[in-house]
Order: structure tokens, then C-alpha cells, then sequence
């Protein structure tokens, strides 16, 4: 096959040969808009977008065949709803759609910052959102949004109270505590190595108690400022009576602060502000890097917007008018185009189109609609200029309705109560109570060394090194699997990925690439060669827009074809020759066509009502599906295939990977079915899919998988995305899962161990709080080295 | 020794200094975005369009 287009990676069409010279170098596109794309980033200087990007991901970048008409946004009306007035400037957030790394982010503010009227245009990859200030007089919004478009992105203007952003507040909060928390770790580290020493030398009682203080000075923003989400949620547990994790954190953290207080003025033993204030930094650094694999997970409001236009062609009693979508209402009569997304739910009133719904059904064939057939918001119109009337708007569409559908799922999860924190609070309540209880023992033995003794128990016992043990160990997996391109955005993911007993994958879009190809032609008609055929296809097919169209693309000349015309629904037909060539369907090419049983998807070829060919097209597996299935059968994994497709095409790809588990011809509720009953039998699932109607799915599994390019809002209910095209990754994802499991159990031993051999010696008094200090540090430095262990893990 | 009665106080002023200077940052958006600056270094601005340079 020829190279991939330069600019957006999908495969140039044979017909296709342009090309777009960057540094003396000419590179193969795949069409006028990608080439004019290249062009505008090569003539604004910036060709070093193309070294610095990630591997693209096919299609991404890739620029809307018909410009959007962005007019609508200099109206005063509009600019009022999308813009606020900033002084003598406008400030307008821009969701920029299409976006999938920093590359891009430098482009726009680079691309953007050269327009005149620009003020500062501000780019955040992780939200995908664009700051633009700009000056109204000397520019127009609609210039901007032309220009994110004609670079291949899907901009979306947001209402100004759309953009406060609660993620951006809490990810502020969080580097505040992350700072307060490190630097008071180094301070009072440098003044304990002081107060260490001076032990051992012999210390000057008024230094002695002048470093306690500053530590105390330093160490007490450091509990109260950094700490204070561990005390709020340990608190809330309380009141809840589901004592969590942060229970014994914030026990630890408080018990060691308030005997370390109280020893600094009353001249005590010993204090242990650098055990406190290393331990807070520590858990703190563990929930801003958990904070931010959360925040990458694309939200879901714009996700779903983005699926629907800015602008739709309203139908009035003057005539034709662009209203954003916004603004549509029930009983509207609208025009759709041959390539718009369709912004509502409706009918078709007048016309014939074939729609592209496989983002609602995963059907992948395009469904022929005329008057009287229902539309869904988000569908792709593919061929066709019809009419329709508006049913339902926004969140009552059927794309809305499957949104809340998952989040519902989601919420529905059984609360999981992990086992570190069954055990956790388990041994925090029995601590207690065995603290309670030598501290009355030595109170009427020798109630001098009582306190002493007590706060040696509750040191060394303290349960640091089981609190820290799960989330460390989380930690280290989290960004090891982010180096395979893998994005946990759940918690509880790592773990419910270890426990799964089946593995159910969807077909289309997962295993495979989505992209059909031709894998065999039958030719019936002896006077044809197979050459004959492929080519007359090619040339048919070259101007259909139809998604099975781009296999028959092929690199030779084509023969000329006259009066060339698309049938929705049906196929293509042409003059060839002199000779009245189709393509398309077994009825519409005519002569009896048939097929018999195959198991891949026709395509039929006649010339003057006489069948001449078929073809057989078949979606290309993904890389590395057969070494994912592989692993996790080696694993102990059951597979298992579910899909909306037909059942020839899904017992192929079954068969190719020796899968015996297959459900064909699925709607998602048969699919949710699929999973309760699994769940019922005992099976943990892990759900691997894309697709919309697959949300629900993958929210009501134990554990989900989504490749990132699937639709936008599989990723916001997976917990673990894929953002490389390969499955391969995941083998390495269970098998790292069930190690991240064990190391987490050896953490929990380890504490265990450590604490039921320090607590008898510190219950009996041979533990000098120092010690008890030294002890509680080394054994949570071992449960940070034994998860380190997992950042360098192989399969 | 005694120098550290002077020398201690000084630190944490400047720490509280440090922090002060942080949060304003911090709550002036400067940290809103961690992954771009780290490819914006590497990245030289001076590239100029073909024919020119």
C-alpha cells in the first residue's frame, strides 16, 4: 500500500496524487484539504509541528470537507452569548476539538498569535480549551474559528458559564498543598538532621528547644494546610461509619503532630515533625498525580457536544437561515447537507439520504432514510440534501439519552471497598484499642513512663506503611502503564482489572480497524478479467463518499467514466466506454446477482443488467489483537466477542482468533444482558469496546478498556483508555494489574509483619520514641521501594 | 551556634517568601498548564516559512 497521508495519516487514495513539498521533500496527502492544511502550517513556519506530534492517530487533523459557515459568531447577539467583554477586548473559551497532544497546543497559540486583533490566544491540552482575547474592532471571531478549522480542528465556542472549571481550581489546590508539603519536608528534614545529631553530641537544651519550635512553625501549615483533604475525608467516613484509608492517615498525622506539639513545650523526648511532614508529602504527591490522570479523561459535556454541529440551516418562512443549535426547538424544519452531522433528533420530511449512524448503533453499513424515517442527533448525513422537522433537542436526543443512560451505570456500581482498606481499618481500630490498653496497664504500673510508652505504641504501630502501600503501589502502575499509552482514569480500575476472570471484546472498531478492505473478487462473467473489474470499480467508487468506497481505491489509471450518478442507498452507476456500468447492491446491479453464504460484506459489479463481479470486503484486524488474546488467555482469561454487527462478519474475526464465545447482532441492552448475566454466573467482565451505544456497556462491566479514537464519550466511561492504536498493550495490562495486586499484598504484609513485631516490643517499653520514629520511616520507605518495583515492569 | 538564631528566622522567611510567590503564580494561571511548557523549550520560534531564510 502507498504511504499514509503526511498531514492525517489515513491511506491516499490511489486516484489521489497530490503532494506537499516541506523541506525539499515532497510528501504524499490524501486530499485538497489536507494538502491545504500542510501548506498553512508549512508557509507560517511551523513544519516542526510534524516532528514534535505524537504518532498521529489516523483522521486526526484531518480539515471538514465543507467549510462550516462561522459567520453566525460576529452577529452582536452571538458574540454576547459566546464572549465576555474584557476592558476594551473580548474573551471568548473555545472548545478545540481534534486535539491529542502539546504539538497541537503550540500550533494554535502560534497559528493564532500571528492573526491581527489577537490579544492572546492560550491553549490547555488537557482540557482542550482555547483562552482567545481578542480585539473586536480590528478582528472577527468567525477568522479565528476559520482558522482552528482550516487547520483541521472542530472548534466549539462555550458559553462563558460553561468555562469555570472546577478541574482547574482543584488541580491549583492541589500544587498549593503539593509545595507547602515539600518544602516544609525539606526545612524541617534539614532542622531533624540538626536535633539528631545534637543527640548523640550532647545538645544545648535552649537550640534544642529554638529547632523543635521552628519545626513546629514549619510543620504545622504542613498538617493543617496540606493535609486538611485527609482530615475532611477521614472525618466524613467517620460520620459515614465507612472508616476509609484516611482514617488511619490522618490518625497518624494527628497523633504524631499532637505528641510532637506537646513534647516541643514540655521539653519532651522526642518529636517527629519530619516523620509528619514526609509522610503528608508522600500522600500528597500519590493524589496530585492520581488528580491529574482523573483530570486527562476528556468531560463529558464537551465530549458530547462536540458529536453535534455549532450550526444548523433553518427552514422560516423567508427562507433559509444559520441558527446556532442552541437555539433549535421542537417542531423546527431544517435542511441537511450531503456531509453534516445531524444536530437534533427528527424525520425526514422530504428527500432521501443514507445516513452514518454507527456511532449510535455500530452498524457500520450507512442506513438509506426517506420521508417518514426517524434521524438521530449525531448521525452523519452521508449523500443526500434532505428536510427534516425536529423532535427532540440537546440532552432528550437519543445521544443524550445514551449519556445519561452511562452515567447512570456508572453511578450504579456496586461501592467497592478495597482490601487494603477493609484491613486498614480493621488494624486502625484494633491499634486503638491496644494503645487504649497499655497506656491504662502503664498507667497503674508506673505513670511516669505511661505517656511515653503509649505514644512509642502509637508511633510505631502507626499504620503509615499500610496507608501508604495501596497508593504507592497504584502510583508506580499508573505511570508505567501510561508509558504502553495507557490512561487510567479510574481508581479502582488497576484493581478490578486484576480480578477479571472474562475478557469481552467488541468487533467493530476494536479488534478491528474499521476500515474495510477487499479480500476476494469472484468474477462470474468470463469475458472480464479480475484487472477488468478492480479498475472499473475504482472508478465507480472514486467519487462516492460512501465508507466502503475507499477500499476499492487503487494506484493505476482509471478509465474515464460519463454521466456518473450515486443512488443513496443503492450504489453508483456510470457510463464506461459506452456501456452503462453499476455498482452497488445485489438488486440495484440486477442479473440474479448473488453471493450465497460468505462471510464478509458484497459488493456487486454489472454492466447493462448483467452481473459481472462481486466483491468481498472485510474490516482489517488491529494490531496485536491476536497477542492480546493470547495473553490474557495465558492469564486464565475467558474471551469473548459481542457485537451489533451481523453474524457472518462477527463469526469470522471469531474464528480468525479462535474466539468460541461470539453474540452477534447485539443492541447495547442485549450487551448489558451479556455482562449481568456473566456477573450473575460469578465472572468478573472486563469490557473492551468504543462505540457510543457500547457507554452503558462498558460503565456496567467490572472494569472498562476504550482506544482513544473510538467516540469521545466511550473514553469518559472506560477506566483505562488506549491511546495507541495497538491492542498489544494490554496483555501487559492484566499481567501488570495482578502484579500490581501482589506487590500491594506484600506491602500489606510487610506492614503487618512490621507492626505485630514493633508493637510487643513497645507495649513492653523497650521502644525509646526516636527509635519508634526511625522504625515508622524505614518501614514506609520500604513499601515506596517495593512499588517502585513497578515502574520498570516487562511482561 | 548562636549565629542560627539569625540564620533560621531568615530562611523561613525566605520560605514564606517562596510560597507567597507560588501561590501567586499558581493563581495567576501559570501553572494551569504542565505539559506544554516542557515541549515549548524545544521548540524554536525562529523557523521561518520556506524561501525566506
Amino acid at each position: 500500500m502507498a504511504a499514509p497521508c503526511f498531514h492525517c495519516a489515513l491511506p491516499v487514495p490511489a486516484s489521489c496524487s497530490l503532494t506537499v513539498d516541506i523541506d525539499g521533500e515532497k510528501h504524499p496527502v490524501c486530499c485538497p484539504g489536507c494538502k491545504a492544511v500542510a501548506e498553512l502550517i508549512r508557509d507560517s513556519g511551523m513544519t516542526r509541528y510534524y516532528e514534535l506530534r505524537d504518532a498521529p492517530e489516523p483522521g486526526v487533523g484531518r480539515p471538514p470537507d465543507e467549510a462550516a459557515e462561522w459567520q453566525v459568531f460576529d452577529s452582536a447577539e452571538m458574540l454576547d452569548a459566546f464572549t465576555e467583554r474584557q476592558d476594551d477586548a473580548r474573551e471568548a473559551t473555545i472548545y478545540v476539538g481534534g486535539m491529542y497532544c502539546s504539538a497541537c497546543s503550540w500550533l494554535i497559540e502560534t497559528t493564532l498569535g500571528k492573526q491581527p486583533g489577537i490579544r492572546s490566544a492560550e491553549v490547555n491540552p488537557i482540557t482542550h480549551r482555547l483562552r482567545l482575547r481578542f480585539d473586536e474592532h480590528a478582528a472577527h471571531l468567525s477568522a479565528f474559528l476559520a482558522t482552528l478549522a482550516n487547520l483541521g480542528y472542530q472548534p466549539q465556542p462555550l458559553s462563558p458559564e460553561s468555562t469555570t472549571r472546577p478541574e482547574v481550581a482543584e488541580q491549583r489546590t492541589g500544587l498549593k498543598r503539593l509545595l507547602v508539603a515539600s518544602l516544609g519536608m525539606m526545612q524541617v528534614m534539614m532542622f531533624a538532621v540538626g536535633l539528631y545529631s545534637m543527640d548523640y553530641q550532647g545538645i544545648d537544651p535552649d537550640m534544642q528547644y529554638f529547632l523543635r519550635l521552628v519545626s513546629f512553625l514549619v510543620t504545622t501549615p504542613v498538617v493543617f494546610y496540606s493535609a486538611k483533604p485527609f482530615f475532611t475525608s477521614a472525618w466524613r467516613g467517620i460520620v459515614g461509619r465507612k472508616p476509609g484509608m484516611d482514617l488511619p492517615v490522618s490518625i497518624a498525622v494527628g497523633a504524631a503532630y499532637t505528641a510532637s506539639v506537646y513534647a516541643t513545650f514540655t521539653h519532651g523526648e522526642a518529636v517527629w515533625y519530619d516523620s509528619v511532614t514526609m509522610f503528608v508529602f508522600f500522600l500528597t504527591l500519590g493524589r496530585f498525580l492520581e488528580m491529574r490522570a482523573r483530570h486527562r479523561s476528556i468531560d463529558r459535556s464537551a465530549a458530547l457536544s462536540t458529536l453535534l454541529p455549532n450550526t444548523a440551516t433553518r427552514i422560516d418562512a423567508a427562507g433559509h437561515s444559520i441558527v446556532p443549535v442552541s437555539q433549535l426547538s421542537k417542531g423546527d424544519r431544517l435542511l441537511l447537507r450531503a456531509g453534516e452531522s445531524i444536530p437534533a433528533d427528527g424525520q425526514v420530511v422530504s428527500g432521501a439520504t443514507s445516513v452514518d449512524e454507527s456511532l449510535l448503533t455500530g452498524e457500520a453499513r450507512p442506513q438509506s432514510k426517506s420521508a417518514g424515517d426517524d434521524l438521530a442527533a449525531g448521525s452523519i448525513n452521508i449523500d443526500g440534501m434532505v428536510e427534516m422537522v425536529v423532535t427532540n433537542t440537546g440532552s432528550d436526543t437519543t445521544l443524550g439519552t445514551i449519556s445519561r443512560l452511562s452515567e447512570r451505570a456508572r453511578y450504579a456500581r456496586p461501592a467497592f471497598v478495597t482490601l487494603a482498606d477493609r484491613i486498614a481499618s480493621y488494624i486502625v481500630v484494633a491499634l486503638l484499642v491496644i494503645a487504649a490498653a497499655v497506656a491504662v496497664f502503664w498507667y497503674f504500673a508506673d505513670p511516669g513512663r505511661a505517656f511515653v510508652i503509649t505514644l512509642s505504641v502509637l508511633v510505631v504501630t502507626c499504620p503509615c506503611a499500610l496507608a501508604l502501600a495501596t497508593p504507592a503501589a497504584f502510583a508506580a502502575a499508573g505511570s508505567r502503564l501510561s508509558q504502553l499509552r495507557l490512561l487510567v482514569t479510574n481508581g479502582n480500575a488497576i484493581e478490578s482489572l486484576s480480578r477479571a476472570t472474562l475478557a469481552i471484546f467488541d468487533k467493530t472498531g476494536t479488534l478491528t480497524m474499521g476500515l474495510p478492505r477487499i479480500t476476494a473478487v469472484v468474477v462470474v462473467d468470463p469475458a472480464w478479467t479480475e484487472k477488468d473489474c478492480r479498475l472499473v470499480a475504482a472508478a465507480l467508487e472514486h467519487a462516492s463518499t460512501h465508507p466502503l468506497a475507499r477500499a476499492f481505491a487503487l494506484p493505476d489509471a482509471l478509465p474515464e467514466v460519463c454521466d456518473e450518478r450515486i443512488h443513496v442507498g443503492e450504489g453508483v452507476s456510470g457510463m464506461i466506454e459506452g456501456r452503462e456500468w453499476r455498482i452497488g447492491n445485489a438488486g440495484f446491479v440486477g442479473g440474479g446477482a448473488s453471493a450465497g453464504d460468505s462471510v464478509s460484506t458484497h459488493v456487486f459489479l454489472g454492466v447493462d443488467g448483467r452481473l459481472v463481479a462481486w466483491f468481498d470486503l472485510e474490516d482489517e484486524l488491529r494490531p496485536g489483537a491476536a497477542e492480546a488474546l493470547d495473553a490474557s488467555r495465558r492469564l486464565g482469561l475467558d474471551v469473548a466477542l459481542i457485537s451489533g454487527d451481523n453474524r457472518i462478519a462477527v463469526e469470522a474475526v471469531a474464528a480468525e482468533l479462535g474466539i468460541d464465545d461470539y453474540h452477534a447482532e447485539c443492541r447495547p441492552e442485549d450487551k448489558l444482558r451479556i455482562i449481568e448475566e456473566a456477573q450473575r454466573r460469578g465472572e468478573r467482565v472486563v469490557m473492551i469496546g468504543d462505540g457510543i451505544n457500547d457507554a452503558p456497556v462498558l460503565a456496567g462491566a467490572d472494569a472498562s478498556i476504550a482506544p482513544a479514537h473510538g467516540a469521545l464519550l466511550a473514553q469518559t466511561s472506560a477506566d483505562i483508555i488506549m491511546l495507541g492504536d495497538s491492542l498489544s498493550p494490554l496483555g501487559t495490562a492484566f499481567a501488570m494489574s495482578r502484579k500490581t495486586m501482589r506487590i500491594v499484598r506484600q506491602n500489606l504484609g510487610w506492614a503487618i509483619v512490621y507492626n505485630t513485631l514493633a508493637l510487643p516490643l513497645a507495649a513492653a517499653g523497650f521502644v525509646p520514641p526516636w527509635l519508634a520514629a526511625i522504625g515508622m520511616s524505614t518501614s514506609s520507605l520500604v513499601v515506596v521501594l517495593n512499588a517502585l518495583r513497578l515502574s520498570r515492569f516487562e511482561q | 551556634m548562636t549565629i542560627l538564631y539569625v540564620l533560621i528566622p531568615l530562611a523561613l522567611l525566605l520560605l514564606g517568601l517562596a510560597v507567597w510567590a507560588f501561590f501567586w503564580a499558581v493563581g495567576n494561571g501559570q501553572f494551569d498548564d504542565l505539559d506544554t511548557p516542557a515541549m515549548r523549550i524545544i521548540m524554536d520560534d525562529d523557523d521561518k516559512p520556506d524561501g525566506q531564510d
